[in-house]
Protein backbone atom coordinates (compact mmCIF):
# COMPACT_ATOMS: atom_id res chain seq x y z
CA UNK A 1 0.00 0.00 0.00
CA UNK A 2 2.72 2.01 0.80
CA UNK A 3 4.51 1.39 -1.73
CA UNK A 4 1.69 2.24 -4.32
CA UNK A 5 1.30 5.22 -2.65
CA UNK A 6 4.99 6.14 -2.75
CA UNK A 7 5.05 5.19 -6.82
CA UNK A 8 1.95 7.70 -6.96
CA UNK A 9 3.88 10.72 -4.85
CA UNK A 10 7.05 10.19 -7.59
CA UNK A 11 4.42 10.01 -10.34
CA UNK A 12 5.72 13.08 -13.18
CA UNK A 13 2.58 14.72 -14.51
CA UNK A 14 3.08 17.12 -17.36
CA UNK A 15 -0.41 18.06 -17.00
CA UNK A 16 -0.15 19.32 -13.63
CA UNK A 17 3.33 21.21 -13.80
CA UNK A 18 1.71 23.07 -16.88
CA UNK A 19 -0.88 23.73 -15.27
CA UNK A 20 0.85 25.16 -12.20
CA UNK A 21 3.16 27.38 -14.99
CA UNK A 22 -0.36 28.62 -16.60
CA UNK A 23 -1.32 29.38 -13.05
CA UNK A 24 2.32 31.76 -12.45
CA UNK A 25 1.55 33.49 -16.08
CA UNK A 26 -1.71 34.37 -15.24
CA UNK A 27 -0.95 36.05 -11.56
CA UNK A 28 1.95 37.77 -13.48
CA UNK A 29 -0.21 39.37 -15.90
CA UNK A 30 -2.55 40.56 -13.56
CA UNK A 31 -0.29 42.01 -11.13
CA UNK A 32 1.35 43.80 -14.63
CA UNK A 33 -2.91 44.68 -15.25
CA UNK A 34 -3.43 46.30 -11.98
CA UNK A 35 -0.27 48.71 -12.28
CA UNK A 36 -1.31 49.54 -15.66
CA UNK A 37 2.76 49.11 -16.92
CA UNK A 38 4.33 48.45 -19.57
CA UNK A 39 5.16 44.88 -19.97
CA UNK A 40 7.11 41.97 -21.26
CA UNK A 41 4.78 39.49 -23.20
CA UNK A 42 5.46 35.95 -22.25
CA UNK A 43 6.75 34.86 -25.72
CA UNK A 44 9.44 38.25 -25.51
CA UNK A 45 6.67 40.22 -28.24
CA UNK A 46 6.98 43.94 -28.01
CA UNK A 47 2.94 45.05 -28.18
CA UNK A 48 2.69 45.40 -31.77
CA UNK A 49 4.79 42.40 -33.20
CA UNK A 50 2.94 39.92 -34.48
CA UNK A 51 4.00 36.34 -34.13
CA UNK A 52 5.79 34.75 -36.52
CA UNK A 53 3.79 33.17 -39.04
CA UNK A 54 4.48 30.11 -41.78
CA UNK A 55 1.96 29.20 -44.75
CA UNK A 56 1.92 27.03 -47.45
CA UNK A 57 -0.50 25.95 -49.76
CA UNK A 58 -1.49 22.44 -50.81
CA UNK A 59 -1.68 20.21 -47.92
CA UNK A 60 -4.16 18.20 -48.67
CA UNK A 61 -4.24 16.32 -51.91
CA UNK A 62 -7.93 15.47 -52.18
CA UNK A 63 -9.25 19.36 -52.31
CA UNK A 64 -9.85 21.72 -54.98
CA UNK A 65 -7.68 24.21 -52.83
CA UNK A 66 -6.33 24.10 -49.41
CA UNK A 67 -3.79 25.53 -47.05
CA UNK A 68 -1.92 25.03 -43.54
CA UNK A 69 -1.13 28.31 -41.33
CA UNK A 70 1.09 28.43 -38.24
CA UNK A 71 0.87 31.31 -36.13
CA UNK A 72 3.35 30.79 -33.05
CA UNK A 73 1.49 28.29 -31.26
CA UNK A 74 -1.72 28.20 -33.62
CA UNK A 75 -2.15 25.55 -36.00
CA UNK A 76 -4.92 25.88 -38.85
CA UNK A 77 -5.77 23.93 -41.76
CA UNK A 78 -8.10 24.70 -44.68
CA UNK A 79 -9.66 22.69 -47.53
CA UNK A 80 -11.93 24.11 -50.07
CA UNK A 81 -14.41 22.07 -52.44
CA UNK A 82 -15.95 22.84 -55.30
CA UNK A 83 -17.58 24.23 -56.94
CA UNK A 84 -19.84 21.14 -56.94
CA UNK A 85 -23.91 20.92 -57.72
CA UNK A 86 -26.10 22.02 -54.64
CA UNK A 87 -27.79 19.17 -52.99
CA UNK A 88 -31.42 18.79 -55.15
CA UNK A 89 -33.35 19.98 -51.83
CA UNK A 90 -31.98 23.38 -52.06
CA UNK A 91 -34.02 26.22 -53.84
CA UNK A 92 -32.51 27.26 -57.19
CA UNK A 93 -30.06 30.23 -57.04
CA UNK A 94 -28.71 32.42 -59.77
CA UNK A 95 -25.51 33.03 -57.38
CA UNK A 96 -23.67 31.08 -55.52
CA UNK A 97 -23.72 29.76 -52.59
CA UNK A 98 -20.05 29.55 -50.07
CA UNK A 99 -20.64 27.03 -47.47
CA UNK A 100 -18.30 27.60 -44.03
CA UNK A 101 -17.51 24.50 -41.26
CA UNK A 102 -15.10 25.60 -38.33
CA UNK A 103 -13.88 22.59 -36.10
CA UNK A 104 -11.49 21.76 -33.58
CA UNK A 105 -9.19 18.76 -32.96
CA UNK A 106 -9.79 17.04 -29.79
CA UNK A 107 -5.74 18.18 -28.92
CA UNK A 108 -6.56 21.32 -29.77
CA UNK A 109 -6.78 22.99 -26.63
CA UNK A 110 -5.17 22.13 -23.05
CA UNK A 111 -7.93 20.79 -21.91
CA UNK A 112 -8.52 17.37 -24.03
CA UNK A 113 -12.33 17.03 -24.76
CA UNK A 114 -14.56 16.64 -27.65
CA UNK A 115 -13.38 17.62 -31.01
CA UNK A 116 -15.91 20.39 -31.71
CA UNK A 117 -17.84 22.00 -34.30
CA UNK A 118 -17.08 26.45 -33.66
CA UNK A 119 -21.03 27.25 -35.18
CA UNK A 120 -20.23 31.23 -34.28
CA UNK A 121 -16.75 30.38 -35.72
CA UNK A 122 -18.56 28.94 -38.97
CA UNK A 123 -21.05 32.16 -39.67
CA UNK A 124 -18.24 34.36 -38.76
CA UNK A 125 -15.94 32.91 -41.51
CA UNK A 126 -18.95 33.25 -43.80
CA UNK A 127 -19.02 36.76 -42.97
CA UNK A 128 -15.94 37.60 -43.65
CA UNK A 129 -15.31 35.48 -46.96
CA UNK A 130 -18.51 36.44 -48.80
CA UNK A 131 -17.86 39.83 -49.41
CA UNK A 132 -14.59 38.65 -51.46
CA UNK A 133 -15.71 35.34 -52.99
CA UNK A 134 -17.36 36.10 -56.50
CA UNK A 135 -20.36 34.30 -55.90
CA UNK A 136 -22.00 35.15 -59.53
CA UNK A 137 -19.50 32.75 -61.40
CA UNK A 138 -20.38 29.96 -60.33
CA UNK A 139 -24.21 29.72 -59.87
CA UNK A 140 -26.69 26.68 -58.98
CA UNK A 141 -23.28 25.55 -57.02
CA UNK A 142 -21.00 25.26 -53.84
CA UNK A 143 -18.13 26.04 -52.52
CA UNK A 144 -17.32 24.35 -49.30
CA UNK A 145 -14.51 25.36 -47.00
CA UNK A 146 -13.53 23.42 -43.70
CA UNK A 147 -11.33 24.98 -41.31
CA UNK A 148 -9.90 22.57 -38.76
CA UNK A 149 -7.80 24.23 -35.93
CA UNK A 150 -5.19 21.06 -34.89
CA UNK A 151 -3.53 23.50 -32.19
CA UNK A 152 -5.42 26.39 -30.46
CA UNK A 153 -3.38 29.06 -29.57
CA UNK A 154 -5.21 32.61 -29.01
CA UNK A 155 -6.26 34.51 -32.22
CA UNK A 156 -7.73 31.51 -33.62
CA UNK A 157 -10.52 33.28 -36.22
CA UNK A 158 -7.91 35.39 -37.42
CA UNK A 159 -6.18 32.58 -39.03
CA UNK A 160 -8.48 31.10 -40.39
CA UNK A 161 -10.14 33.47 -42.13
CA UNK A 162 -6.42 34.17 -43.72
CA UNK A 163 -5.62 30.79 -44.06
CA UNK A 164 -8.82 30.74 -46.15
CA UNK A 165 -8.32 33.07 -48.07
CA UNK A 166 -5.04 31.41 -49.26
CA UNK A 167 -6.95 28.60 -49.82
CA UNK A 168 -9.76 29.91 -52.16
CA UNK A 169 -7.10 31.74 -54.20
CA UNK A 170 -5.18 28.01 -54.14
CA UNK A 171 -8.72 26.40 -55.07
CA UNK A 172 -8.72 28.97 -58.13
CA UNK A 173 -11.69 30.21 -57.02
CA UNK A 174 -12.63 33.79 -58.48
CA UNK A 175 -12.60 36.66 -55.60
CA UNK A 176 -12.12 39.74 -55.62
CA UNK A 177 -9.15 40.37 -53.37
CA UNK A 178 -6.87 38.00 -50.88
CA UNK A 179 -8.75 38.19 -47.24
CA UNK A 180 -6.62 38.87 -44.54
CA UNK A 181 -7.27 39.16 -40.90
CA UNK A 182 -5.82 40.33 -37.79
CA UNK A 183 -6.63 40.95 -34.01
CA UNK A 184 -5.92 43.45 -31.24
CA UNK A 185 -6.81 43.04 -27.13
CA UNK A 186 -7.13 46.19 -25.24
CA UNK A 187 -5.39 46.13 -21.42
CA UNK A 188 -6.22 49.05 -19.59
CA UNK A 189 -4.22 51.70 -21.62
CA UNK A 190 -2.34 49.11 -23.43
CA UNK A 191 -3.08 47.86 -27.47
CA UNK A 192 -1.56 44.51 -28.18
CA UNK A 193 -1.43 42.91 -31.68
CA UNK A 194 -1.77 39.01 -32.07
CA UNK A 195 -2.77 38.34 -28.55
CA UNK A 196 -2.13 34.61 -27.52
CA UNK A 197 -4.66 32.43 -25.54
CA UNK A 198 -3.39 33.73 -22.30
CA UNK A 199 -3.48 37.41 -22.75
CA UNK A 200 -7.17 36.55 -24.54
CA UNK A 201 -8.41 35.39 -20.85
CA UNK A 202 -7.13 38.90 -19.41
CA UNK A 203 -8.37 41.18 -22.02
CA UNK A 204 -10.23 44.36 -21.30
CA UNK A 205 -12.03 44.34 -24.94
CA UNK A 206 -10.70 42.76 -28.43
CA UNK A 207 -11.20 43.89 -32.28
CA UNK A 208 -10.77 41.70 -35.01
CA UNK A 209 -10.64 43.39 -38.54
CA UNK A 210 -11.00 41.33 -41.86
CA UNK A 211 -9.61 43.62 -44.74
CA UNK A 212 -8.74 43.27 -48.65
CA UNK A 213 -5.40 45.42 -48.71
CA UNK A 214 -5.75 45.63 -52.16
CA UNK A 215 -9.60 47.11 -52.47
CA UNK A 216 -9.01 48.85 -49.20
CA UNK A 217 -12.34 47.20 -47.70
CA UNK A 218 -12.93 45.96 -44.42
CA UNK A 219 -15.17 42.78 -44.68
CA UNK A 220 -15.64 42.38 -41.28
CA UNK A 221 -15.28 44.18 -37.58
CA UNK A 222 -15.86 42.68 -34.53
CA UNK A 223 -15.76 44.29 -31.34
CA UNK A 224 -16.36 43.35 -27.80
CA UNK A 225 -15.62 44.78 -24.89
CA UNK A 226 -14.95 48.34 -23.43
CA UNK A 227 -13.57 50.52 -26.42
CA UNK A 228 -12.90 54.83 -26.01
CA UNK A 229 -13.32 55.77 -29.76
CA UNK A 230 -9.44 57.23 -29.97
CA UNK A 231 -8.76 53.76 -29.24
CA UNK A 232 -11.04 52.21 -31.81
CA UNK A 233 -9.18 54.16 -34.44
CA UNK A 234 -6.07 53.29 -33.41
CA UNK A 235 -6.82 49.55 -32.82
CA UNK A 236 -8.34 49.68 -36.78
CA UNK A 237 -5.41 51.37 -38.21
CA UNK A 238 -2.69 48.83 -36.27
CA UNK A 239 -5.11 45.87 -37.52
CA UNK A 240 -5.41 47.20 -40.99
CA UNK A 241 -2.15 47.93 -41.23
CA UNK A 242 -0.88 44.18 -39.64
CA UNK A 243 -3.16 42.95 -42.48
CA UNK A 244 -1.42 44.85 -45.50
CA UNK A 245 1.52 42.71 -44.43
CA UNK A 246 0.18 39.47 -44.09
CA UNK A 247 -1.15 39.75 -47.80
CA UNK A 248 2.22 40.57 -48.62
CA UNK A 249 3.18 36.59 -47.70
CA UNK A 250 0.21 35.28 -49.03
CA UNK A 251 0.88 36.83 -52.20
CA UNK A 252 4.62 35.22 -52.03
CA UNK A 253 2.66 31.99 -50.79
CA UNK A 254 0.84 31.87 -54.25
CA UNK A 255 3.60 33.17 -56.60
CA UNK A 256 5.79 30.08 -55.05
CA UNK A 257 3.19 27.70 -55.41
CA UNK A 258 2.38 28.63 -58.84
CA UNK A 259 6.51 28.82 -59.91
CA UNK A 260 6.87 25.60 -58.16
CA UNK A 261 4.19 23.52 -60.34
CA UNK A 262 6.15 25.13 -63.63
CA UNK B 1 -7.92 61.19 -83.20
CA UNK B 2 -5.43 57.87 -84.32
CA UNK B 3 -6.07 54.50 -82.40
CA UNK B 4 -2.60 53.52 -80.55
CA UNK B 5 -2.52 49.72 -79.68
CA UNK B 6 -2.33 49.28 -75.55
CA UNK B 7 1.13 49.20 -74.60
CA UNK B 8 1.45 45.50 -73.16
CA UNK B 9 1.04 45.37 -68.87
CA UNK B 10 4.66 44.80 -67.66
CA UNK B 11 3.10 41.93 -65.25
CA UNK B 12 2.59 39.64 -69.11
CA UNK B 13 4.20 36.17 -68.23
CA UNK B 14 4.56 37.25 -64.75
CA UNK B 15 2.53 35.65 -61.65
CA UNK B 16 -0.53 37.55 -60.70
CA UNK B 17 -2.93 37.23 -57.54
CA UNK B 18 -6.34 38.17 -56.86
CA UNK B 19 -6.46 41.91 -55.98
CA UNK B 20 -3.35 42.73 -58.44
CA UNK B 21 -3.90 45.97 -60.74
CA UNK B 22 -3.06 44.61 -64.49
CA UNK B 23 -3.80 47.50 -66.59
CA UNK B 24 -4.50 51.18 -66.36
CA UNK B 25 -7.21 52.58 -68.75
CA UNK B 26 -6.79 55.72 -67.55
CA UNK B 27 -3.04 55.80 -69.55
CA UNK B 28 -5.54 54.29 -72.85
CA UNK B 29 -7.72 55.98 -75.15
CA UNK B 30 -9.68 55.10 -77.78
CA UNK B 31 -9.00 51.00 -77.44
CA UNK B 32 -10.19 47.83 -77.26
CA UNK B 33 -9.20 45.09 -75.13
CA UNK B 34 -10.48 41.78 -74.40
CA UNK B 35 -10.10 40.26 -70.97
CA UNK B 36 -10.37 36.08 -70.33
CA UNK B 37 -10.56 34.39 -67.55
CA UNK B 38 -9.47 35.53 -64.05
CA UNK B 39 -9.73 39.26 -64.76
CA UNK B 40 -12.35 41.69 -64.10
CA UNK B 41 -12.65 45.96 -64.61
CA UNK B 42 -12.71 47.94 -61.47
CA UNK B 43 -13.51 51.22 -62.83
CA UNK B 44 -10.76 52.82 -64.85
CA UNK B 45 -7.88 49.57 -63.75
CA UNK B 46 -8.54 45.98 -64.37
CA UNK B 47 -7.66 43.67 -61.76
CA UNK B 48 -6.72 39.71 -61.09
CA UNK B 49 -9.37 37.91 -59.67
CA UNK B 50 -7.20 34.73 -59.80
CA UNK B 51 -3.89 33.21 -58.90
CA UNK B 52 -1.97 32.22 -62.40
CA UNK B 53 0.28 33.78 -65.14
CA UNK B 54 -1.04 36.90 -66.62
CA UNK B 55 -0.40 35.95 -70.54
CA UNK B 56 -1.30 38.25 -73.62
CA UNK B 57 -2.30 37.15 -76.94
CA UNK B 58 -1.14 40.00 -79.64
CA UNK B 59 -3.08 42.51 -80.15
CA UNK B 60 -5.25 43.01 -77.29
CA UNK B 61 -6.26 39.96 -75.16
CA UNK B 62 -5.47 39.53 -71.73
CA UNK B 63 -6.44 36.58 -69.47
CA UNK B 64 -4.79 34.77 -66.46
CA UNK B 65 -3.59 30.64 -66.92
CA UNK B 66 -3.76 29.11 -63.97
CA UNK B 67 -3.64 25.65 -62.93
CA UNK B 68 -6.54 23.84 -61.05
CA UNK B 69 -7.69 20.70 -60.09
CA UNK B 70 -11.28 21.94 -61.04
CA UNK B 71 -12.82 22.22 -64.64
CA UNK B 72 -14.50 25.48 -66.04
CA UNK B 73 -16.40 24.04 -68.95
CA UNK B 74 -15.49 26.09 -72.20
CA UNK B 75 -16.38 25.46 -75.92
CA UNK B 76 -14.67 23.87 -78.14
CA UNK B 77 -12.21 21.92 -75.55
CA UNK B 78 -12.33 18.52 -75.94
CA UNK B 79 -12.79 16.38 -72.70
CA UNK B 80 -12.86 13.17 -70.86
CA UNK B 81 -15.52 12.21 -69.24
CA UNK B 82 -17.48 9.49 -67.41
CA UNK B 83 -20.75 8.19 -67.89
CA UNK B 84 -22.40 8.35 -64.34
CA UNK B 85 -26.57 7.89 -65.53
CA UNK B 86 -28.49 6.78 -68.31
CA UNK B 87 -31.94 9.04 -69.47
CA UNK B 88 -33.92 8.53 -72.80
CA UNK B 89 -32.81 11.43 -74.52
CA UNK B 90 -28.93 12.25 -73.20
CA UNK B 91 -26.34 10.49 -70.86
CA UNK B 92 -25.26 12.60 -67.42
CA UNK B 93 -21.57 12.57 -67.69
CA UNK B 94 -18.55 13.92 -65.32
CA UNK B 95 -16.37 16.04 -66.33
CA UNK B 96 -15.32 17.14 -63.33
CA UNK B 97 -17.36 20.75 -63.81
CA UNK B 98 -19.20 22.69 -61.44
CA UNK B 99 -22.15 20.64 -63.11
CA UNK B 100 -22.64 17.11 -64.86
CA UNK B 101 -22.40 17.70 -68.75
CA UNK B 102 -25.20 16.33 -71.41
CA UNK B 103 -24.75 14.23 -74.14
CA UNK B 104 -27.46 13.59 -76.44
CA UNK B 105 -27.73 10.27 -78.03
CA UNK B 106 -27.96 11.52 -81.40
CA UNK B 107 -24.76 13.35 -80.54
CA UNK B 108 -22.78 10.91 -82.43
CA UNK B 109 -21.78 10.08 -86.12
CA UNK B 110 -24.51 8.62 -87.82
CA UNK B 111 -27.11 8.72 -85.06
CA UNK B 112 -30.78 8.28 -85.00
CA UNK B 113 -33.05 6.88 -82.53
CA UNK B 114 -32.55 3.16 -84.20
CA UNK B 115 -28.56 3.36 -83.53
CA UNK B 116 -28.93 4.95 -79.96
CA UNK B 117 -25.48 4.01 -78.05
CA UNK B 118 -25.38 1.48 -75.03
CA UNK B 119 -23.25 2.85 -72.56
CA UNK B 120 -22.97 1.64 -69.29
CA UNK B 121 -22.20 3.65 -66.01
CA UNK B 122 -18.56 4.58 -65.85
CA UNK B 123 -18.01 4.05 -69.33
CA UNK B 124 -15.04 6.46 -70.40
CA UNK B 125 -15.74 8.72 -73.41
CA UNK B 126 -13.75 11.30 -75.67
CA UNK B 127 -15.70 14.57 -75.95
CA UNK B 128 -16.06 17.91 -77.26
CA UNK B 129 -17.95 20.59 -75.50
CA UNK B 130 -20.53 22.75 -77.49
CA UNK B 131 -22.02 24.63 -75.39
CA UNK B 132 -20.83 26.41 -71.99
CA UNK B 133 -22.77 28.25 -69.97
CA UNK B 134 -22.87 28.96 -66.39
CA UNK B 135 -26.55 28.81 -65.27
CA UNK B 136 -27.09 25.46 -67.75
CA UNK B 137 -25.46 22.19 -67.82
CA UNK B 138 -22.43 22.06 -70.31
CA UNK B 139 -23.64 19.98 -73.81
CA UNK B 140 -20.80 17.75 -74.98
CA UNK B 141 -21.05 15.81 -78.81
CA UNK B 142 -19.06 12.98 -80.40
CA UNK B 143 -18.73 14.66 -83.26
CA UNK B 144 -16.54 17.58 -84.58
CA UNK B 145 -18.07 20.17 -86.41
CA UNK B 146 -18.08 18.58 -89.90
CA UNK B 147 -20.31 15.82 -88.19
CA UNK B 148 -17.87 12.99 -88.22
CA UNK B 149 -16.78 11.38 -85.52
CA UNK B 150 -13.25 11.70 -86.00
CA UNK B 151 -11.11 10.85 -82.40
CA UNK B 152 -14.33 11.29 -80.30
CA UNK B 153 -16.27 8.38 -78.55
CA UNK B 154 -15.60 5.77 -76.31
CA UNK B 155 -12.14 4.55 -74.70
CA UNK B 156 -11.81 0.94 -74.68
CA UNK B 157 -9.01 -0.37 -72.21
CA UNK B 158 -6.46 1.41 -71.36
CA UNK B 159 -5.82 3.57 -67.91
CA UNK B 160 -7.51 6.77 -66.85
CA UNK B 161 -5.80 8.98 -64.37
CA UNK B 162 -6.57 12.41 -63.24
CA UNK B 163 -4.07 15.25 -63.20
CA UNK B 164 -3.97 19.41 -63.22
CA UNK B 165 -5.79 21.73 -66.04
CA UNK B 166 -2.20 22.89 -66.36
CA UNK B 167 -0.74 19.93 -66.68
CA UNK B 168 -3.38 18.78 -69.25
CA UNK B 169 -2.85 21.78 -71.28
CA UNK B 170 1.07 21.45 -71.55
CA UNK B 171 0.53 17.81 -73.20
CA UNK B 172 -1.65 19.30 -76.01
CA UNK B 173 0.65 22.65 -76.19
CA UNK B 174 2.64 22.93 -79.52
CA UNK B 175 5.09 21.89 -80.04
CA UNK B 176 4.68 18.62 -78.99
CA UNK B 177 5.39 18.69 -75.03
CA UNK B 178 8.90 16.77 -74.50
CA UNK B 179 8.25 14.09 -71.99
CA UNK B 180 5.44 12.77 -74.59
CA UNK B 181 8.33 13.37 -77.37
CA UNK B 182 10.88 11.13 -75.08
CA UNK B 183 8.10 8.79 -74.73
CA UNK B 184 7.12 8.03 -77.78
CA UNK B 185 10.93 7.49 -79.47
CA UNK B 186 10.54 4.56 -77.29
CA UNK B 187 7.39 3.17 -76.40
CA UNK B 188 4.46 2.64 -78.26
CA UNK B 189 1.40 4.22 -76.79
CA UNK B 190 -2.24 5.16 -77.46
CA UNK B 191 -2.77 8.59 -75.27
CA UNK B 192 -6.12 10.92 -74.83
CA UNK B 193 -6.01 14.39 -73.12
CA UNK B 194 -8.64 16.11 -71.76
CA UNK B 195 -8.72 19.82 -71.31
CA UNK B 196 -10.63 19.02 -68.17
CA UNK B 197 -7.49 17.43 -66.43
CA UNK B 198 -8.24 13.63 -67.33
CA UNK B 199 -5.37 11.66 -69.26
CA UNK B 200 -6.23 8.08 -71.32
CA UNK B 201 -3.34 5.91 -71.88
CA UNK B 202 -3.12 2.83 -73.45
CA UNK B 203 -0.25 0.48 -74.83
CA UNK B 204 0.16 -3.01 -75.50
CA UNK B 205 1.71 -3.98 -72.38
CA UNK B 206 0.81 -3.07 -68.58
CA UNK B 207 4.37 -2.19 -68.05
CA UNK B 208 4.11 0.40 -70.54
CA UNK B 209 1.13 1.93 -69.72
CA UNK B 210 2.50 2.32 -66.09
CA UNK B 211 5.87 3.81 -67.36
CA UNK B 212 3.79 6.60 -69.48
CA UNK B 213 1.38 7.29 -66.82
CA UNK B 214 4.30 7.81 -64.09
CA UNK B 215 6.71 9.89 -66.58
CA UNK B 216 3.90 11.92 -67.14
CA UNK B 217 2.34 12.75 -63.59
CA UNK B 218 6.06 13.75 -62.45
CA UNK B 219 6.17 15.65 -65.61
CA UNK B 220 4.27 18.45 -64.01
CA UNK B 221 6.97 20.30 -62.28
CA UNK B 222 10.11 19.75 -64.29
CA UNK B 223 11.30 21.45 -66.89
CA UNK B 224 12.06 20.58 -70.64
CA UNK B 225 15.61 18.71 -69.89
CA UNK B 226 13.92 17.75 -66.52
CA UNK B 227 11.37 16.00 -68.56
CA UNK B 228 13.95 13.87 -70.84
CA UNK B 229 16.10 13.06 -68.15
CA UNK B 230 13.25 11.68 -66.00
CA UNK B 231 11.99 9.58 -69.10
CA UNK B 232 15.62 8.20 -70.03
CA UNK B 233 15.88 7.20 -66.33
CA UNK B 234 12.48 5.37 -65.81
CA UNK B 235 13.61 4.03 -69.58
CA UNK B 236 16.63 2.53 -68.30
CA UNK B 237 14.55 0.49 -65.42
CA UNK B 238 12.51 -0.50 -67.53
CA UNK B 239 14.65 -2.35 -70.21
Amino acid sequence: MSAAAAATDGTYSPAAAAGEKRRERKEELRRHLAEDADWPRADGRSFHDCRPAFMQTGPTTAASGSAYAEFGKTKVIVSVFGPRESKKAMLYSDTGRLNCNVSYTTFATPIRGQGMDNKEYSAMLHKALEGAVMLHTFPKTTVDVFALVLESGGSDLPIIISCASLALADAGIMIYDLVTSVSVSCFGKNIIIDPTSDEEAWQDGSIMVAYMPARKEITQLTLTGEWSDGKITNAVELCMDACSKLCDILRERLKDAASLAE
Amino acid sequence: MESRKPPPSALVDNHVVPGDVVLDLTEMTNQTIKLGAGLRQDCDTIQATSAGRLRLSKPNKYWVESSQKRYIPSVEDTVLGVVVDTKPDNFLVDIKGPNLAFLPVLAFEGGTRRNIPKFEIGTLIYARVVKANSIMNPELSCMDATGKAAEFGQLKDGYMFDTSTGLSRMLLSSPTCPVLEALGKKLSFEIAVGLNGRVWVNAPSPSNVIVVSNAIIKSESLSGIGQRSMVESLLERLS
